[in-house]
């Protein structure tokens, strides 16, 4: 004991030993941040940026630096300028120059302008960063792990975005109340078959998916262990409570369960999960519920589903209608780290898609860790909505980026606190 | 404050700063070793009232749920909480259910098998601490047990830690100038009583004497300057070793620099390169420890973690000197421009702090002291 305290009071020592070095990192002026992103934005207009996912996130993330504010629908506040940098040079979609801006209120940001490089593809992005091309850009999760072996400095989130299964609402309203009770005349749309799936069924093949889908193989093998396994609507960091969720491998148990269940239902055809054609990770995944899928006895086919370009959102709602998708996977980011707040986002895009019709049970305005976890289990109880696993957001950053903390979520990029060490080696130029 | 006065700017074979402090800590950690533990289990009224009744209304909700019976209780801590906290806190849930008329199994006993299981999970979200009791019976599965959860306050956790052994900081004004300085002293002739004011500018070291309630020009010296100079120049007055340094320089002289100061270059310092220990509360930002301790707790002061164009503050952090957080205590001084350097004074427990005061444009320095309070 005496022994061990000891090793550990050393430990903290040398950590201690390291307080003036560490407080003599002040921050220095000057430099050209250089930034590399996959979207292409035409404008820092919100109405003629695009629509796509990407384009939006991107954005989010450029137009808080020009503007004082950035609202919180996409809109910017106050006058082009008026933010921590200056636009100085835009090429539509290709590459923008900001300046920083010397009368910012809070203060000139550290560095004297940021080079943005758009439409970058993430394999190009990466190679750029293992040269010292680009300073800041960022990186799927399922290359983290690999970027990080190849010597790129990584940065990494809590885990804030939501990869799951939701079965797909078709047009028909639905009556409110229990999902088990609907009435599956009612619904419109359908199967690969042709044929509607009933609520009740759905009920079902969800509750068998969410047995049979090894969430924590998706962790290891798809996401390199960057993530967690999903069980609930929020992540532990956030809720406390998602320990309540289990998320572990299905069991022998578990996978004799489902199927059971699916034997519960008559098979008239395979369930299509539809998945976002651009998204290399969600195809991944698909096809690995997929498999999953077969050793419970279910028959599900995976589908591309196209998820950019303009109207997206509208796009992708037709596209699952005339692809016969019964069921997607969603990437859905938190809008805030209170849980309370992340959850009320969440069920709002839950009560308007999978859960469309069904009546929300209200949660307060100050719900409490009680409240959260009871409208998880309520949403949940359905199986329209199979948490899968939970994504951080991964940064990939040169030697000499200082300061640069991954945003939580609701916050941007802080590109107006981050500074240059010029005197870190840049590496290969 | 007391020394020797003859003694005073010569070189110092003393060890650096970072090395005292790793050996101050071993020896404490050796020392807290052998201290007898405290233990919450007999006095789970050490809680803080609002954790108390989170504590009550768990048990309420437990008793509501289920009949008094025998039961097991099992604790998990997957939150932050230190182990005397998790302590306290399932000493108190025990409490709280023996008054519901509960009573527990002993951990051997052949009824502990059988008889009902009650987790109890330490957790905690992004905003606060959330504690859940699961009723576990044979029959049920451990996912659909009937759920108890309860949350508390985290701003309770560091003022309950910290309670014992508040610190309380105050801040005292010495003097200001237009030019910027990177460190100053206050130096009193044992013999005369007489205060010197020595002041470090970048690139000479001036004293000064009291008139009135001004200070008084006396002596410059020149320091010699790096070349190129730095962009972000520091440097360190050390009455205590004897001597000033700034980059890539040490001087000795008289205190009072009738013969002006002697510089040369000097070796820089080799920081220690250790393994990185991840310590909670520890601030990314300006920092240093004060000699002395609260309780036995090691005392730092920190700046907040803003950049120079900001205003700034200083804030007390304690830490047992063994892995556990770094946590705020006491009140917290404002200033009105970032604070640009703080040095430990080696002689008590305080710090000399320069601000760069945003308003005036003018540097000024501040004695910050850390006083123990109950």
């Amino acid at each position: 004991m005496l022994r061990r305290l000891a090793v550990i009071s050393a430990l903290l020592g040398v950590a201690f030993a390291a307080l003036p070095a560490r407080s003599a990192r002040r921050p220095r002026y000057g430099g050209t941040l250089r930034v590399e992103m996959g979207a292409s934005l035409a404008s820092l207009d919100p109405a003629g940026a695009g629509s796509s996912p990407e384009e939006v996130a991107a954005l989010a993330q450029i137009g808080p630096l020009v503007f004082e504010h950035w609202g919180a629908v996409d809109t910017p506040v106050g006058a082009a300028g008026s933010g921590a940098f200056r636009v100085t040079s835009w090429e539509a979609g290709k590459r923008a120059v900001l300046a920083a801006n010397e009368e910012f209120r809070e203060g000139r940001p550290f560095v004297d302008s940021i080079e943005i490089v758009m439409g970058r593809a993430a394999h190009e992005r990466l190679v750029d960063l293992e040269l010292s091309k680009t300073d800041l850009t960022e990186i799927a999760p399922q290359d983290a792990r690999r970027a990080a072996e190849q010597g790129v400095r990584v940065s990494a989130s809590q885990p804030d975005e939501l990869l799951a299964l939701v079965f797909v609402e078709h047009d028909a309203p639905r009556t409110s109340g229990s999902i088990a009770s609907g009435n599956a005349a009612g619904r419109a749309g359908g199967r690969a078959s042709g044929r509607p799936l009933a609520p009740a069924k759905e009920e079902v093949m969800g509750q068998a998916l969410s047995l049979a889908i090894d969430r924590v193989a998706i962790v290891n093998f798809i996401l390199q262990k960057t993530g967690e396994p999903a069980g609930g609507l929020l992540p532990q960091w956030s809720s406390g409570t998602a320990f309540l969720f289990p998320a572990a491998a299905p069991s022998a148990a578990d996978l004799e369960h489902a199927k059971e269940l699916s034997k519960e239902i008559a098979a008239a055809g395979p369930l299509v999960l539809g998945y976002d054609s651009a998204d290399p990770l969600e195809q991944s995944v698909a096809e690995r519920i997929v498999v999953n899928a077969k050793e419970a006895g279910m028959s599900v086919r995976a589908q591309a589903i196209p998820g950019a370009g303009g109207g997206a959102e509208k796009s992708r709602s037709a596209a699952l209608q005339a692809g016969h998708v019964d069921m997607e996977l969603v990437r859905w980011r938190m809008t805030s780290p209170l849980p309370g707040e992340a959850l009320m986002d969440f069920l709002s895009r839950i009560y308007a898609g999978p859960l469309a019709g069904i009546e929300a049970g209200a949660l307060p305005e100050t719900a409490s860790p009680e409240d959260n976890y009871k409208q998880q289990r309520a949403v949940l109880s359905t199986y329209r909505v199979v948490p899968l696993v939970w994504l951080p957001q991964v940064y990939g950053l040169s030697a000499r980026v200082r300061d640069w903390k991954a945003p939580v979520p609701g916050e941007n990029w802080p590109l107006a606190d981050v500074w240059l060490d010029t005197e870190t080696p840049t590496g290969v130029q | 404050m007391s020394y020797d006065s003859r003694t005073l700017m010569r070189p110092s074979r003393g060890l650096p700063l970072g090395i005292r402090v790793a050996l101050y800590t071993i020896v404490l950690g050796l020392f807290l070793s052998g201290a007898p533990r405290v233990s919450y289990a007999q006095a789970p009224s050490e809680l803080p009232k609002s954790w108390n009744d989170s504590v009550a209304r768990l048990a309420d909700e437990v008793a509501a749920a289920m009949s008094p019976t025998v039961v097991k209780l099992d604790v998990e801590n997957i939150s932050s909480l230190d182990v005397s906290s998790a302590g306290a806190i399932e000493a108190a849930v025990r409490v709280q259910l023996q008054r519901h008329s509960f009573s527990f199994a002993a951990e051997d006993s052949a009824a502990a098998q059988s008889v009902a299981r009650l987790q109890l999970s330490l957790s905690e979200s992004a905003a606060e601490y959330v504690w859940v009791v699961q009723i576990i019976n044979d029959q049920s599965d451990a996912a659909v047990a009937p759920v108890m959860i309860v949350a508390a306050p985290k701003a309770d956790f560091a003022d309950a830690a910290a309670g014992a052994r508040t610190l309380s900081l105050e801040k005292r004004f010495v003097c200001k100038q237009a030019e910027r300085f990177l460190d100053f002293a206050l130096w009193k002739d044992a013999t005369s009583g007489e205060v010197t004011l020595l002041v470090l500018g970048t690139n000479r070291l001036t004293t000064y004497k009291p008139a009135g309630s001004q200070w008084q020009l006396s002596r410059t010296s020149p320091i010699p300057q790096a070349a190129p100079p730095s962009r972000d120049p520091q440097g360190t007055i050390n009455l205590a070793e004897g001597k000033i340094t700034v980059k890539g320089f040490a001087c000795v002289g008289d205190p009072d620099l009738g013969e002006g100061v002697r510089c040369s270059a000097s070796k820089p310092i080799r920081s220690l390169d250790g393994p990185r220990i991840d310590i909670p509360g520890f601030p990314n930002s300006l920092g240093t420890d004060v000699k002395g301790s609260c309780r036995g707790d090691f005392v730092f002061l920190f700046t907040a973690e803003g950049d120079r164009t900001q205003s700034d503050s200083i804030r007390g952090r304690l830490t047992k000197g063994i892995p556990l957080p770094l946590v705020p205590s006491g009140n917290t001084l404002e200033f009105d421009g970032p604070v640009m350097a703080l040095h430990p004074d080696p002689a008590d427990g305080s710090a000399r702090a320069v601000v760069h005061n945003l308003k005036t444009g003018e540097y000024e320095a501040y004695i910050v002291t850390a006083t123990c309070g109950n």
